[in-house]
């Protein structure tokens, strides 16, 4: 008997509403298929900037994994990147660390001899603590606090709950809470800015340094830019905080409450005319004038330059790239493409999305990676010439695929521009 | 100081050596944990997971369902899912959350069996262990389910127990002895683990002899010795010629050799073989399992990163063989370092030459 694999269409799928969500579209109602197409998802410490990875941010830290040997397990691969090998130590947990939680009592000592162990101390130790410590309540703030006094070096917490991943506060908006949890009040400067969001720095020729530099902003910080520990210490200086990524939210609240530094937040967007309009809405807010023609006319290029020479495409979405799928689907489909299939997690704030996806293309399929019909997914029923992310390249291998999940982030005019010059050689070089 | 790793990250624990031994048996896995367990087994310890499909889920627990003890959910969950998926059986493999919470995991095998009307099997399994003891109790618990007592002995047929890609560091073993075997006279050749299915396992008491190939197969061939009468051998016959060759160059006359026990051994009477009438000093060391049955005397199991730096500090070995990973650790050892993969260490696979 033939397994059926589940999907909705768009059209369907806006009459059920953000509140009649089907129970196959949601991760709490079935068993997770962790498909090799969604790895990074389903494992948020194995790819990209996980838990681990991020909570190495701060320049000169190193960290601390507690946990039981198989939370660190895919730590060895990132341990082969460059300089992360001399980062990464590991406190293992036994059966009776677990029920009884004597491990915390060996921190100290192990960060110590860590510590000890470096030819130069670090600027900070990260303790990251699992699943487990979750369970026991560890109250590690006091924990790291008795580390702290004991090497005389900042010990912070950093969570890898993955049972928290749907709940308030999931790991990656808590990590980004730890890393800037370090800064302390200092003298506003009036000519600085912190983007935060990513643990990697935005493309160089994103337009915002350019429109920040215009209105004035001499100085514009990024955690992953910061050369070292007195240069990250230094955003505490900023004058306001342009949050780029929504899981930095709870960060930026973070500093508001602790250093008064107030923040802006701007999404990542792919259609051209909200782009703008966020501009224009930044503008205001900040009472300056933005001038964006030419960064609007250079990404306004690039999207004709792919549609005059591809009209028409049809493409398959994934979320496993540097957008927010059904914003990347809506807008492709407003250029004027086909989206035959998307691979998302549907949540109510995407229907904002949804509905006008169903106004454009009411039959394109939505499917939820983690479906564990997926492992029967068959390519072969559809017909897609392009993709976009990891995931779908998996799902659709002879398409033609940007997997668009660089670790350098996108955003604005600019990675519209680069979005649609990439799918452009993409399709140019299968072409020759 | 114990369970601190400063040089090396740590192996591959319990929960993927029992996924291992189930991979490829056509059933349903459930990893009981909250989706970090299940990521890191089929993104860095299965390698499979790349080159074919096994239904592996993650039970993607949440904080209330570990906290108010929810089997119920997981159950309805594997319910809904075999009525999906293509499966003969359903496996529930613990981690450190259900470790935690005390799940009862024969209670969740019952609740199994009688809402999705096909056999389960819980390992338990606490992501703290290593990984050849998750091995260890998968196979025993799939001999004790399946193999069955009305099956006629047949004289073609060979087992294969211990051979998963995180002992052997290869994903095709189950070829790689096929010529071999088949020179031998089997036809049938049974390999647990990599590439036979649930019905060989069933068929797992009707073979002529069972070869042992890592540590984790000593016990459940045991076990089928006892019950079906079945002999058993012990054997690693996945050693390339390259690397026999190297072993034949080999000039100290003090060896250290880390890997799986019987990787080793066999690594060791190589040397053994090639180096007849010279007097040397053949140390095998491990960080898994080391059965009395397979060891000699001096043998060694490394339980801590600072111990194993102290004893190749204290010995003075003219030669290492190991995981090239547990070179890190060794600073100071100034003699000759030949690597050879073992997947459970640095999740490195082995080219078989």
């Amino acid at each position: 008997m033939k397994k059926e694999v589940y999907y909705i269409e768009a059209k369907e799928l806006a009459e059920c509403g953000k509140d009649q969500i089907p129970d196959e579209l949601k991760s709490s109602k079935h068993l997770i298929y962790s498909s090799p197409a969604t790895l990074s998802f389903n494992s948020p410490g194995a790819q990209g900037f996980g838990v681990k990875r991020a909570g190495l941010a701060i320049p000169g830290s190193v960290e601390l994994l507690v946990a039981p040997g198989c939370c660190g397990r895919n730590t060895t691969m990132l341990s082969e990147l460059g300089g992360y090998g001399e980062r990464f130590f590991y406190l293992l947990m036994d059966d009776t660390d677990i029920v009884t939680g004597r491990h915390l009592n060996k921190i100290s000592k192990a960060v110590k001899e860590v510590v000890d162990s470096l030819d130069m101390p670090p600027s900070a130790v990260m303790i990251c603590i699992t699943c487990v410590d979750a369970l026991l309540g560890t109250d590690m703030e006091r924990v790291c606090k008795k580390a702290t006094d004991a090497v005389g070096i900042p010990v912070l917490p950093c969570y890898m709950y993955a049972l928290t991943r749907e709940g308030r506060v999931p790991p990656m908006t808590a990590v980004r809470k730890s890393v800037y949890s370090l800064l302390e009040k200092r003298k506003r400067v009036g000519t600085t800015v912190n983007l935060l969001g990513e643990f990697a720095p935005f493309f160089d020729d994103m337009e915002l340094y350019e429109i920040l530099r215009s209105a004035g902003v001499k100085k514009i910080n990024e955690i992953s830019r910061c050369k070292d520990f007195e240069e990250y210490m230094s955003m505490a200086e900023a004058n306001f905080n342009l949050v780029l990524n929504p899981e930095c939210r709870l960060a930026a609240e973070d500093i508001k409450k602790r250093l008064e530094i107030p923040s802006i937040e701007l999404t990542r967007l792919y259609q051209i005319d909200k782009i703008k309009r966020q501009y224009e809405l930044f503008a205001a807010a900040l009472g300056i004038k933005i001038d964006d023609q030419k960064y609007y006319d250079q990404a306004k290029k690039a999207i004709n330059a792919f549609t005059n020479a591809y009209p028409s495409t049809s493409f398959a979405i994934g979320e496993c790239l540097n957008a927010d799928t059904f914003e990347l689907a809506l807008a492709l489909l407003r250029y004027g493409h086909q989206v035959k299939e998307i691979y998302g997690t549907v949540t109510p704030e995407k229907f904002v999305y949804i509905k006008k996806i169903a106004q454009l293309s009411p039959h394109t399929k939505i499917y939820t990676n983690l479906s564990p019909t997926m492992m029967y997914y068959d390519c072969s029923d559809s017909k897609v010439e392009m993709t976009i992310g990891m995931d779908a390249n998996y799902y659709h291998p002879d398409a033609v695929n940007v997997s668009w999940n660089e670790e350098r982030q996108p955003f604005g005019y600019c990675g519209l521009q680069h979005l649609f010059e990439q799918l452009k050689e993409a399709m140019d070089r299968r072409n020759v | 100081m114990k369970g601190l790793l400063k040089y090396l990250s740590p192996f591959a624990p319990d929960q993927s050596g029992a996924t291992s031994v189930l991979y490829d048996l056509e059933g349903i896995t459930v990893i009981c944990d909250a989706g970090g367990c299940t990521g890191n087994i089929c993104g860095f310890d299965e390698p499979r997971w790349f080159e074919h499909q096994s239904a592996i889920f993650s039970a993607g627990l949440r904080d209330m369902d570990a906290i108010l003890g929810r089997d119920d959910r997981l159950v309805d969950k594997l319910k809904d899912t075999a009525q999906k998926v293509h499966a003969k059986f359903a496996a529930v493999i613990g981690t450190p959350v259900p470790a935690v919470i005390a799940t009862d995991y024969r209670a969740l095998e019952r609740m199994g069996e009688k809402r999705c009307q096909m056999p389960v099997i819980a390992i338990e399994c606490t992501g703290t262990r290593l990984y050849d003891e998750g091995e260890e109790e998968t196979y025993l618990a799939l001999f004790r389910k399946f193999a069955r007592k009305d099956v006629e002995r047949d004289d073609k047929a060979v087992g294969v127990i211990g051979m998963t890609p995180l002992d052997i560091s290869l994903t095709q073993g189950d070829t790689f002895l096929q010529e071999k075997l088949q020179k031998e006279g089997f036809e049938r050749i049974y390999s647990y683990g990599m590439g036979s299915g649930l019905e060989e396992v069933k068929l797992a008491g009707s073979v002529q002899k069972n070869l042992v190939v890592a540590p984790a197969g000593l016990k459940p061939a045991k076990y089928m010795e006892k019950n079906f009468g079945i002999p058993y051998e012990v054997t690693y016959p996945f050693l390339g010629e390259n690397f026999l060759n190297q072993l034949k160059q080999i000039s100290g006359k003090k060896v250290l050799i880390v890997h799986q026990q019987v990787a080793a051994n066999e690594i060791r009477e190589n040397i053994r073989l090639s180096h007849k009438g010279e007097k040397m000093e053949l140390n095998v060391g491990t960080w898994f399992m080391q059965p009395k049955d397979l060891k000699e005397e001096g043998d060694l199991v490394f339980k801590t990163e600072d111990g194993f730096i102290k004893h190749v500090e204290e010995e003075q070995y003219d030669v290492i063989i190991g995981d090239a990973l547990l070179h890190r650790p060794l600073k100071e050892f100034k003699g000759t370092y030949i690597s050879i993969p073992h997947f459970a260490v640095s999740g490195k696979l082995y080219d078989g030459r």
